[in-house]
């Protein structure tokens, strides 16, 4: 496997370069789906309970996927998730009010999308292309993104005089140096561990905004806070 | 020229082929585009390919429904005008008033288009009186028909589970157009998720889109458009949570737990097809007894929470269940899943809880004033398990177990079956409690009892009994008893009713037991079309069972299997009683409503119809000595059936009337035979009677006195010899009369058979002759004619043969013999002294003696007397013929008669007198 990370090296410079261009690209096209986001309901309830099951579901997923990602791994996988990464982003919902801690949330959907997104890019040249750890893969960042989008829609309706901003509020979305295998199996195992990190405290997160804001006050009322 | 010419012909070549590909006429299409080469082709033409002119547009879709224009424009080749210009649609001209001229050189035409509308159109010009067409044709485009796309409806998609998660498949059904697509029409479908955006193409009314993840949780909108070359429609956008998309595998390892407390319910349970993280499930629970599928469907309400257990209630016990399950998303979106596959299990048993039911069947015996009673029953209703035994009492007596084998009874059936427990004597004059428990491996059921009373304390039966049949189903309708009973045994009222129902083809038996309120109700059980039931309404009082009323029925009457078997009891010369016996009741299939009677003869076919009690007829007016066809044909009401034809005939006679013709016949045989002898005693006294004796001339005084004899020979031979040989001749046979025509010739007595006939009374003698009469007439015929009412007598002493039948002599002599003819003018009867004067005045050429026409031969008294007179007469005779028949030789060469035969056909011998056979000398 070295052999072939050496023998790959100056592609990856190549194809690397080109990823780069196609997350770039990602970005702006979320970026520009966001900017247009048709949010169809305007309640409350509905589209929290939504987020939250999509969640629930993300979350349950991404145990499963840590699971298969480790088994795919070989020996030496639980080593592997146990080691220190700097580029992953931290996992940890912040913020002081609702509207903050949704916005965080929406922050870490999209931050963490191109790194889901590499860690994809670099199983698909480690694992076989039967490999289910790449179609749950896919299938994180897929509805990572719909959870994303869910969270936007949600914010505006329930903070629509509240901008959203275009860059993520925190984590890095900057290119990342090249790595090789032993680094990207470190990465991606650090990933997808704060990946279902971050969707366990976007449960419980939805789960206190939507107590806090669909309880007891009505849509016209939360406007009138925000 | 030339360089322009082959241009021309390269570019038209180009035209052509590129026309005829689109399914033009090869005409060559030249249009605007090329003026250059227009204007080179002037007055050239390419055999018959011309460039007189263009259709715009080309080839041109048009929508059905819709108006359609094209316009013709003219080259100057044509050397036409607008006004020359016309259009068809194929072979049809366009009216003028659809043109539109638009300049010298162009018409347009509009149509409207129909499916009808030929999809052939073309622009034709009038052409010059000089040429050879008169009518060219400019240009043809073919129009495509066809209409734009319709909107799809009712659009709805799904998405189904595949292993443990959604399919990433979305599958959309929709109704599409109903209108013919006579153009290429797509179909595609789109799916829009806020992330992603997926279009497939898609059959007529299906299609799906691939996401690669199914979009659980996420708003999704899908549609469809159509297109063709027409336009484009897109169906209305299903906008729906792709979680509403789902449907589930049925709930997995559906399981079904019995428990032995616990007789009336079971608990199923199952696991969710799917995590709950995916859909959030309700669930569906339907059951049934196993066979009878008739499922019974657990509330909603009790299995919308999302579990994996139910228990289900108020089951019965020793019932085996049938149990399935199905889920779908917990708010009622998406879809049912399928039923789970069928879980059987039993329910535990429990003890009887109703009565077995108890009925006795009273057998009639041979034993005066005893019946037999045969105790049956069947198993309780709710058995709740097998019933293992019965426990009987009859009256005082004790409980008797009656064991029940597996084989004769599995309560798990669905029909309960007859077990006949007793079978007992009974006398008339004994009443009788008979009471029975059933009981199974739990426990007992309740006391079931039955009073079998006296005969003469029998209650009564109700008041009427009808049947009917309605929607395959045998009913029977009675009225309640009229009941005024005090002071009886029983309670006055009635219980309940018990319906029983005996086929009569092999015997079998049931009953039902209907409640007291009830007056008409169906049999149960499984009745059979066209077999005879009766069926018995028992009114039962407090379990005294009264008097029966018994009608008998049919589920569906159908035409007799077989016709009665007919036989011919009696016939005579003109009837015959015929019978038949009944069919046999399991044969009837149906109430016989009448018999006919079919007979034929020749060819012919009667009927007669008799009522269904009669099993005998006498068929009357039937022809003597006849053969006949006879059939019996018993109907129903729905249908009949002839018995096999019989064939006999009717007597000649009637009986007795052979014995009236046979004793008749013996009696007149015996009055002849008796008449007969005595004739034959009494022969000389009825002779007496009849021919009273007559005096003998010959033997008179005055015959035999002859005082001299000399005198006596000098009497005229003519006479003597004449009225001698006449004689001979009337009483003997024709030979005599050829001796004696031999012997008569030389007399020439020309007439002497006229006259010797007619000698007699005139047409009442039996000697009398018509010809007489002719011959007379000659004589005198006025004169014979007016006396014709008088007797006539006369009398010809000699005359020629009749007519010639006898030959007259030829006169010998030159002297012709005339004959002597006495007529006698009186008109007095004839006695019989008369008409044998013996008077000497009288001219009697012969006697008629009646002596004479007796055979000779005969012996009577006056025989010997007779044969002295022949032999006295034939020696006359011979006298006379040897002398006075000088021709005899040349007659019989002349006349070879037969009369001059022997009655054998032989010559006669020599001639001689014989005795005469017959009275009467018939005529030669």
């Amino acid at each position: 496997m070295s052999g072939h990370v050496k023998n790959m090296y100056p592609q990856l410079s190549i194809s690397q370069a080109a990823r780069t261009l196609l997350s770039l690209l990602l970005v702006a096209a979320i970026d520009s789906v966001n900017a247009g986001v048709a949010c169809r309901n305007q309640q409350c309830r509905s589209p929290i309970q939504r987020s939250s099951k999509l969640t629930r579901l993300i979350h349950m997923e991404s145990v499963d996927l840590l699971k298969i990602y480790k088994a795919s791994q070989g020996d030496m996988s639980e080593l592997f998730c146990q080691m220190p990464n700097d580029i992953v982003p931290d996992p940890n919902i912040s913020g002081l009010d609702p509207s903050e801690r949704m916005l965080s949330i929406y922050s870490h959907c999209k931050a963490f999308l191109p790194h889901l997104k590499r860690v994809t890019e670099q199983q698909r040249d480690l694992q076989p292309p039967s490999s289910p750890l790449l179609n749950n893969l896919t299938t994180a960042q897929y509805r990572t993104s719909g959870l994303a989008n869910q969270i936007n829609c949600i914010y505006q309706t329930l903070f629509p005089n509240l901008p959203i901003p275009l860059e993520p509020v925190d984590g890095r979305t900057s290119i990342y140096p090249s790595q090789n295998v032993f680094q990207q199996k470190v990465y991606g195992c650090v990933v997808l561990k704060n990946f279902k990190e971050l969707l366990s405290q976007i449960t419980h997160e939805l789960r206190t905004i939507k107590n806090q804001m669909c309880k007891s006050r009505t849509f016209a009322y939360t406007n009138a806070l925000f | 020229m030339i360089v322009s010419f082959v241009l021309t012909l390269v570019i038209c070549f180009k035209i052509t082929m590129k026309t005829t590909t689109d399914g033009l006429f090869p005409l060559c299409k030249i249009d605007r585009a090329f003026p250059s080469s227009i204007d080179l082709i002037h007055g050239f033409s390419l055999g018959s390919i011309a460039t007189y002119g263009t259709i715009i547009p080309q080839s041109p879709l048009v929508e059905i429904g819709k108006e359609f224009t094209a316009t013709c424009v003219l080259y100057k080749a044509a050397k036409a005008t607008a006004e020359d210009i016309f259009w068809m649609l194929k072979n049809v001209t366009v009216p003028k008033e659809q043109y539109t001229k638009i300049n010298d050189s162009a018409v347009s035409v509009t149509i409207t288009i129909t499916n009808e509308t030929a999809n052939w159109l073309f622009c034709k010009k009038k052409g010059s009186p000089s040429s050879l067409n008169l009518i060219q044709v400019i240009h043809g485009i073919i129009l495509t028909k066809g209409y734009p796309p319709e909107k799809p409806m009712n659009l709805s998609c799904m998405a189904v589970q595949s292993g443990r998660r959604i399919s990433s498949n979305v599958t959309c059904t929709w109704q599409p157009g109903t209108r013919d697509e006579r153009l290429k029409t797509t179909y595609t479908l789109f799916g829009n998720l806020i992330v992603s955006n997926k279009s497939s193409n898609a059959h007529r009314s299906s299609g799906y889109i691939d996401f690669g993840t199914f979009p659980s949780f996420m708003e999704l909108a899908m549609w469809v458009e159509v297109e063709n070359k027409l336009g484009k429609v897109r169906s209305d956008i299903l906008d729906i949570y792709a979680s509403d998309l789902v449907k589930t595998n049925p709930p997995s390892d559906v399981n079904i737990i019995s428990e032995n407390n616990f007789s009336r319910t079971i608990l199923v349970s199952w696991k969710h097809p799917i995590h709950v993280t995916y859909v959030t499930l309700k669930y569906n629970i339907r059951f049934c007894t196993v066979g009878s599928g008739e499922w019974t469907e657990v509330p909603p309400n009790d299995t919308e929470s999302y579990k994996e257990s139910f228990r289900l209630q108020y089951l019965k016990p020793d019932t085996e269940y049938v149990v399935q399950v199905r889920c779908m998303h917990h708010m009622g979106n998406g879809y049912w899943s399928d039923w789970s596959a069928n879980t059987t299990a039993r329910t535990p048993e429990d003890k009887p809880t109703s009565k077995p039911d108890l009925w006795r069947v009273v057998i009639p015996s041979q034993v005066k004033s005893e019946r037999r009673v045969q105790v049956m029953c069947k198993d309780p209703v709710e058995s709740n398990g097998r019933i293992r035994g019965y426990s009987i009492k009859i009256q005082d007596g004790n409980w008797e177990t009656v064991a029940v084998n597996d084989s004769d009874l599995d309560s798990r059936s669905q029909e309960r079956k007859i077990i006949p427990l007793y079978q007992i004597p009974w006398s008339d004059k004994r009443r009788g409690l008979i009471e029975l428990k059933a009981w199974n491996s739990v426990g007992e059921s309740p006391q079931a009892s039955l009073v079998i009373p006296k005969l003469t304390e029998e209650p009564p039966s109700v008041e009427s009994l009808s049947w009917f049949t309605q929607e395959g189903r045998l009913w029977v309708k009675w009225q309640p008893p009229n009941v005024i009973a005090t002071g009886e045994p029983y309670r006055s009222e009635v219980t309940e009713y018990v319906l029983e129902c005996v086929s009569v083809s092999d015997g079998a038996m049931d009953w039902q037991r209907e409640h007291r309120h009830t007056r008409t109700a169906a049999i149960k059980g499984n009745l059979q079309k066209f077999i005879r039931y009766n069926i018995s309404v028992y009114p039962m009082y407090s379990g005294w069972t009264g008097k029966p009323l018994t009608i008998a029925a049919f589920l569906e009457q159908g035409a007799p299997l077989e016709g009665p078997s007919v036989k011919v009891r009696r016939r005579g010369k003109n009837y015959a009683e015929l019978e038949w016996m009944e069919i046999p009741l399991d044969k009837q299939r149906g109430f016989i409503t009448n018999y006919t009677i079919f007979f034929i003869t020749g060819g012919k076919e009667h009927s007669i119809v008799v009522s269904t009690d009669t099993y005998s007829y006498t068929v009357k007016r039937m022809a003597s000595n006849s053969k006949y066809v006879v059939r019996v044909m018993a109907s129903t009401v729905q249908g009949s059936t002839n018995s096999s034809d019989l064939s006999f005939n009717t007597l000649m006679y009637t009986p007795g009337q052979i014995e009236v013709i046979v004793v008749s016949v013996c009696i007149s045989f015996l009055f002849s035979v008796v008449l007969t002898v005595l004739c034959i005693y009494k022969m000389d006294s009825i002779k007496k009677k009849i021919w009273p004796p007559v005096p003998d001339p010959s033997n008179s005084t005055i015959a035999k006195w002859s005082p001299d004899f000399p005198s006596k020979a000098d009497t005229p031979k003519e006479s003597a010899l004449g009225d001698v040989s006449i004689a001979e001749v009337d009483v003997f046979d024709r030979k005599s009369l050829c001796e004696e025509d031999k012997a008569g010739l030389p007399l020439k007595k020309d007439k002497y058979l006229s006259e010797e006939h007619s000698s007699g009374i005139g047409g009442s003698s039996c000697l009398s002759s018509p010809h007489q009469s002719v011959s007379d007439s000659d004589e005198g015929g006025d004169e014979g004619q007016t006396t014709a009412s008088t007797v006539q007598y006369s009398s010809v002493v000699a005359s020629c043969g009749y007519k010639g039948q006898t030959p007259c002599p030829l006169p010998q002599s030159g002297s012709s013999q005339m004959p002597s003819f006495a007529r006698s003018e009186s008109t007095q009867p004839l006695l019989d002294s008369e008409e044998h004067p013996e008077g000497p005045g009288s001219h009697q050429r012969y006697l008629r003696n009646p002596y004479f026409g007796r055979l000779p031969g005969r012996n009577d008294s006056h025989s010997g007397d007779l044969e002295d007179l022949n032999q006295m007469e034939m020696k006359k005779q011979g006298l006379a013929s040897r002398q006075f028949c000088p021709l005899e030789e040349d007659f019989q060469q002349t006349t070879p008669t037969e009369e001059c035969q022997s009655p054998d056909g032989q010559p006669g011998s020599d001639p001689s007198y014989m005795p005469q056979l017959s009275g009467y000398r018939p005529q030669c």
